[in-house]
């Protein structure tokens, strides 16, 4: 009576456990590393994203599900992982459960994930991974920008267009443990170099994230009110600091770039459009470019794809934002 | 008292799964009449009322109230009718002012539609002048009295025109000038055509102030009668269905008995509390001996400071300086908390045992152990077979009536409840027990069970010291009486040759009876 | 607070049932098996509540998880495999929550003190060049004292635990933060002076590659759990602490001591988790183990512990736990959206609780 119920508790967690250890291993892990792969198949893909929350996240899925849907017998699959590590691992961990053909991944963060993407990969699932890196080099190809370019056509930018005589930024960066965060830092500060007049005097990490963005700006501001400059790392954190300024009155003394360059209404395209950022940088989602390649090895069998893919990136001024948005299919 | 009559139950039955609580029960109240309902706990009064008031809607049976039958869906169907029902608990929200409980859901409001506090005290003066009440209407309803709290309750059920008001142990917290208050008020609400159900174990009480009284036993009317000092003995003898036994056996009858050597002495006890409380009424200089085999009584009106005083006894009083002297068996004791006073061999039974002893969640096994868990845990490991046998053991000893070890406590009847609370302390095996109110809320056989017990352990060496409003219970089982008066001793009376007047004079001041005393 | 009127206001009635294991003695000493009425009847099955819910979810799961192959996949070794070691770090903290929430109490700083326990690890076997033994030790006294300060806090001070330990939520992030300057800490593991010794890779490991170590970890404190809840006076203390503390107090029960000690409990048992969590990730991150607490919270309720304090049981909550993770796993594997999720977890919260109401009005 009082026994049992504690009796059966143990005999059910000890059944769980034991049905681990007893239950029919499925040996299939051997043939995975002869490709499976064929015209005239069906094929699922595991698409593990990091927080669809961004709106670059969004676009990107979008991208990978439209560029899909056009491939006969694939099927796309998105997991969110909300910015959380343990989730994503998760999630690739599902996948795997569910013996998808192809994972492509967009870590959240590099280290935490090296490990389960190894898993994937050592075990013959093709991964590609998107916009940000995993450590080791164990995935099948890699898309993204480069980072270091972005960053530093931005600070030419602000060398030689924006802040000619010089100035004092505030930078807002990306979550701390992402790579396109570092590289973009580190990119800026070798485009700024020449022109010493420009000081960067704070930098604070905006986690990619709109109202994040804003926040910090606010406090950035009433520090250095006399910035010339914000420096973000996204579109959706230059404008959460557009409008931190905003609050603060600074908006028309104080100049907002970004990147992203989404051609969506809410992108960057359209807030350089209407003026409230004074440029931004192309940062493609790559998703295209995946399912391509995803296509060239689950359909063609391809063995020799590129390791590395990187895509290219433009500057969108108040001179080319309309004609641009337009040309990369934005809707009005 | 009219003819006409206000409600009429018929062949009420009432099962709670395989327990008959009620079995063709009669009843029939007419206006203005004051209708006592008596019987032992578990004959099925409390659930007579709580299906007249609506709270249990799945019986067998008809009421008709004003000629129309009716069933209530809940209990605030039962409230619109006009049937109105005053607790042991009373139904008050203590943080809320007078006027704010008593116009709780019907507010009067402004043109702005906020809270119009001026009608609202208005309001409240009006309804609480006829019941003869002072009271600020602004004053939270926690800093009342029980028995100012009470009145405002009944001021509240007469505003929504009630026409049942049920009273249940209306006078179990009230001292003696509040219950002559309340006497009066009921008498007041007869003359009005009230019908009043009176449920209570004070005997004298219902001879005085009942029209007529049913009696239950078992769920069954065992009779119905026109109450009068001569009819104690057949009420008693209906009630548990055998000759009445004298309520207090071994009491002052038996031969002095030698006391042995004093257990506790108090010289001068006053505690100072670091905040002072509204309600309390701390000792302000007490002192006293208990010896051992003495059963020794403190009586005093509400609010002379007798649960203060045992608080400060356990070392359960609120934080302050404690000054004056206190021994325990000769030795000197200043008990930080109550677990010092348990392991000097001190026990507290607290007046309020649901608020301040029982989960009725709880098991009643594990309820009698909890205090003296020492004695049965070796390395933080309770032992069960030791447990299960001081638990059978004390429920034996007792005669605590329960389905089981494992039952929950909110199973018992009151007096088994009390049994409980006993039986926790008494495992402790302490040298002095201190008792507030222990026959609050417990019925005529369970009363004589404890007053037997008490004596047996007096017997047994131990020391008692019991504060009580019940004089009867004062003077039958007591072998002293201390009255308590503004935290201090104000008499000592031998129990065996001294009246409840002389008690109540004392507790008084010596002043004329009436007005209540702060 | 004083409360004047008393709950169960139908002394004719029997009250609520009791929550929690209870002797099975009758009063002359024998066992009773067959139930003395419907309201008894009622009562044992309720108290298996949480048990039967979990069977049902794991028939559930069975029957609509996705085959490939022929092969049920939730079944297989490598699912069953991922939900107990998903399931392993909120079930440990569960644990420590059923001690807090028994006491009548909350704790929502769990979470906090994984994330500061798991940057603790990395940063000082990485960083300062500490062995396991040493790295976990310190990490978990961080843990238990901060917890048995948040106990002092709410016993001594009387501030409700629900505030204590939203503050010491913001403390332990912002300590996390401060330790580890912001950014997660990878840990390496080698030989080398920047590195972590090799053999705390084990947590990420499994025995006989099946077992996951997190689970057996998980399972072994749970047992422990169980054995302390029934067999001990602490237990009983505890019990008392939720049921009533007047009473307990007055009982003798040192109620501060215990508060105390149940704080330091969740705090010590969150710590593990981050210990754990650091192991799985390879790195401490200062926002490790966010939300965590609700989780845990759900998994008590579904439980069937009341919040209120007083009864309730670990066995419960480990059922709570364990079906909060196969929940989780076949919305997964059926690739339900992820918002769609929170809306099914959120749903079954609710009625966990809302089965809780119907058994005291059921007898």
């Amino acid at each position: 009576m009082r026994t049992r119920p504690v009796l059966l508790a143990l005999l059910c967690t000890g059944a769980l456990v034991s049905s681990v250890a007893c239950s029919v291993e499925k040996p299939s892990d051997g043939d995975a590393a002869a490709p499976n792969c064929g015209a005239g198949r069906d094929f699922l893909i595991g698409m593990s994203q990091a927080n669809n929350a961004e709106p670059y996240r969004q676009v990107m899925n979008n991208d990978v599900q439209t560029a899909a849907a056009g491939v006969p017998g694939f099927t796309v699959v998105v997991a969110d992982a909300a910015q959380d590590n343990s989730k994503q691992v998760a999630d690739v961990e599902n996948f795997l459960t569910q013996r998808v053909d192809l994972l492509i991944i967009s870590p959240n963060e590099a280290k935490p994930l090296t490990a389960v993407v190894q898993k994937a990969y050592d075990r013959g699932v093709p991964v590609i991974v998107l916009d940000r890196k995993v450590e080791g080099e164990a995935y099948t190809a890699f898309i993204g920008g480069d980072n270091v370019a972005i960053g530093r056509a931005a600070g030419e930018f602000y060398a030689g267009t924006l802040l000619p005589d010089g100035g004092k930024v505030i930078e807002i960066s990306g979550l701390p443990g992402s790579t396109p965060a570092a590289e973009r830092a580190q990119g800026f500060r070798e485009g700024i170099a020449g022109n010493p007049e420009i000081e960067i005097v704070a930098s604070q990490p905006g986690d990619w994230l709109r109202d994040k963005g804003q926040s910090v700006a606010d406090a950035l501001l009433k520090t250095h009110p006399d910035a010339a400059a914000v420096y973000a790392h996204n579109d959706p954190m230059a404008e959460g600091a557009y409008l931190a300024a905003k609050a603060a009155g600074l908006h028309t003394t104080v100049k907002f770039t970004g990147i992203d360059a989404l051609p969506v209404p809410s992108g960057g395209i359209k807030a350089v459009e209407q003026g409230r950022l004074a440029a931004t940088f192309q940062y493609a989602t790559g998703g295209r470019e995946a399912v391509d390649l995803a296509r060239r090895i689950l359909v063609d069998c391809s063995t020799d794809v590129p390791r590395t893919t990187t895509l290219g990136t433009m500057q969108i001024t108040s001179e080319n934002a309309a004609e641009t948005y337009a040309r990369l299919g934005g809707v009005s | 008292m009219s003819d006409q009559v206000t409600v009429a139950m018929s062949g009420i039955t009432k099962r709670f799964g395989g327990v008959r609580a009620l079995r063709g029960v009669h009843l029939t109240l007419r206006a203005g009449e004051v209708h006592a309902l008596l019987g032992e706990n578990g004959a099925g009064k409390s659930t007579l009322i709580n299906i007249l008031a609506g709270v249990v809607t799945d019986y067998d049976g008809e009421i008709v109230l004003g000629g129309e039958p009716v069933r209530f869906a809940g209990p605030a169907a039962a409230q619109a009718a006009g049937i109105a029902t005053i607790h042991q608990e009373l139904d008050l929200v203590p943080a809320l002012s007078v006027a704010e409980n008593l116009t709780l859901g019907r507010e009067p409001r402004t043109r702005l539609r906020t809270l119009d506090r001026r009608a609202m005290a208005r309001t409240a003066r009006d309804w609480l002048a006829p019941l003869g009440v002072e009271i600020d209407p602004g004053r939270p309803v926690g800093s009342l009295r029980v028995g100012e709290q009470q009145l405002v309750e009944i001021a509240k059920a007469l505003s929504l025109d009630a026409r049942v008001l049920i009273m249940d142990e209306p006078t179990a917290a009230l001292a003696d000038a509040e219950v002559r208050r309340l006497m009066s008020t009921i008498r007041a609400l007869r003359g009005r055509g009230v019908a009043v159900v009176y449920i209570s174990h004070r005997l004298e009480e219902i001879e005085h102030i009942a029209d007529r009284a049913t009696v239950l036993r078992n769920g069954e009317v065992a009779g119905t009668l026109r109450p009068g000092p001569a009819d104690r003995q057949r009420i008693i003898t209906l009630m548990v269905g055998r000759p009445a036994q004298a309520l207090f056996s071994a009491g002052s009858a038996g031969p002095p008995r030698p006391a042995g050597p004093e257990v506790l002495e108090v010289e001068d006890l006053a505690v100072r509390p670091r905040s002072a409380r509204p309600g309390r009424c701390e000792p302000a200089g007490v002192s006293l001996t208990v010896r051992a085999g003495e059963i020794v009584g403190l009586a005093g009106l509400m609010g002379a400071g007798r649960t203060e005083l045992l608080e400060a006894l356990y070392g359960a009083g609120p934080p302050g300086r404690r000054s004056g002297r206190l021994l325990l068996a000769g030795r000197p004791y200043a008990p930080r908390g109550p677990r010092c006073a348990l392991r000097a061999g001190v026990g507290f039974v607290p007046e309020d045992r649901r608020r301040a002893a029982l989960v009725l969640e709880h098991a009643v096994g594990r309820s009698i152990v909890l205090a003296a868990l020492r004695r049965f845990t070796t390395a933080g490991v309770v032992r069960s077979g030791r447990e299960r046998d001081a638990v059978h053991q004390q429920i034996t000893a007792l005669a605590i009536k329960t389905s089981s070890a494992g039952a929950p406590v909110g199973s018992l009847s009151g007096g088994n409840q009390q049994k409980v609370v006993f039986a926790r302390h008494l495992l402790t095996r302490p040298r002095l027990l201190l008792l507030d109110e222990p026959t609050r809320g417990v019925d005529v056989g369970a009363k004589a069970e404890i007053y037997r017990l008490l004596r047996r352990l007096a017997d047994d060496g131990m020391a008692i010291l019991l504060a009580s409003s019940e004089l009867p219970e004062l003077t039958g089982v007591c072998d002293r009486i201390l009255v308590l008066r503004h935290g201090r001793v104000v008499a000592q009376l031998p129990a065996g040759r001294c009246t409840g007047e002389e008690i109540l004079t004392a507790a008084m001041g010596g002043a004329a009876a009436g007005g209540d005393e702060r | 607070m004083t409360h004047l009127s008393a709950p169960g206001k139908r002394p004719g009635a029997a009250v609520g049932p009791a929550g929690e294991e209870r002797p099975g003695a009758t009063a002359t000493g024998g066992h009773r098996w067959f139930p003395a009425g419907r309201g008894e009847l009622v009562e044992r099955l309720f108290a298996v509540q949480s048990l039967f819910a979990l069977l049902l979810v794991f028939v559930l799961a069975v029957v609509v998880s996705p085959r490939r192959d022929g092969e049920i996949i939730f079944l297989s070794t490598e699912n069953l495999g991922n939900v107990v070691r998903a399931v392993s770090e909120i079930g440990i903290i569960a644990v420590g929550m059923t001690f807090v929430v028994l006491l009548g109490g909350i704790d929502l700083s769990v979470g906090a003190i994984l994330g500061l326990s798991a940057v603790g690890t990395a940063t000082l076997m990485v960083d300062s060049g500490f062995g396991i033994v040493a790295a976990v030790t310190v990490v978990l006294l961080i843990g238990a004292l901060f917890g048995a300060l948040q106990g002092y806090a709410t016993a001594r001070l009387g501030i409700q635990s629900f505030i204590v330990t939203l503050a010491g939520l913001q403390v332990a992030r912002g300590l996390a933060r401060i330790w580890s300057g912001g950014l997660g800490i990878p840990i390496a593991y080698g030989d080398g002076p920047q590195e972590a010794p090799a053999a705390f890779e084990i947590l990420n490991g499994s025995i006989n590659g099946v077992v996951p170590v997190p689970a057996v970890l998980f399972v072994g404190i749970g047992v422990a759990a169980i054995v302390v809840l029934r067999k001990t006076a602490f237990a009983r203390h505890v019990y008392a602490i939720g049921g009533n503390e007047k009473a307990a107090r007055l009982s003798g029960v040192p109620v501060l001591r215990v508060k105390v000690a149940v704080f330091a409990i969740a705090g010590l048992l969150a710590a593990v988790a981050g210990v754990i969590h650091a192991g799985q990730l390879n790195q401490g991150s200062p926002n490790d183990g966010a939300g965590y607490e609700l989780d845990a919270i759900a998994a008590v309720v579904i439980g069937g512990t009341s919040l209120a304090g007083g009864t309730g049981s670990m066995g419960g909550t480990l059922a709570g736990a364990l079906l909060l993770g196969i929940l989780n796993n076949i919305l997964a594997l059926n690739n339900i959206d992820a918002n769609v999720q929170l809306l099914i977890k959120g749903l079954v919260i609710v009625a966990a609780a809302g089965l809780q109401k119907l058994r005291r009005s059921i007898v």
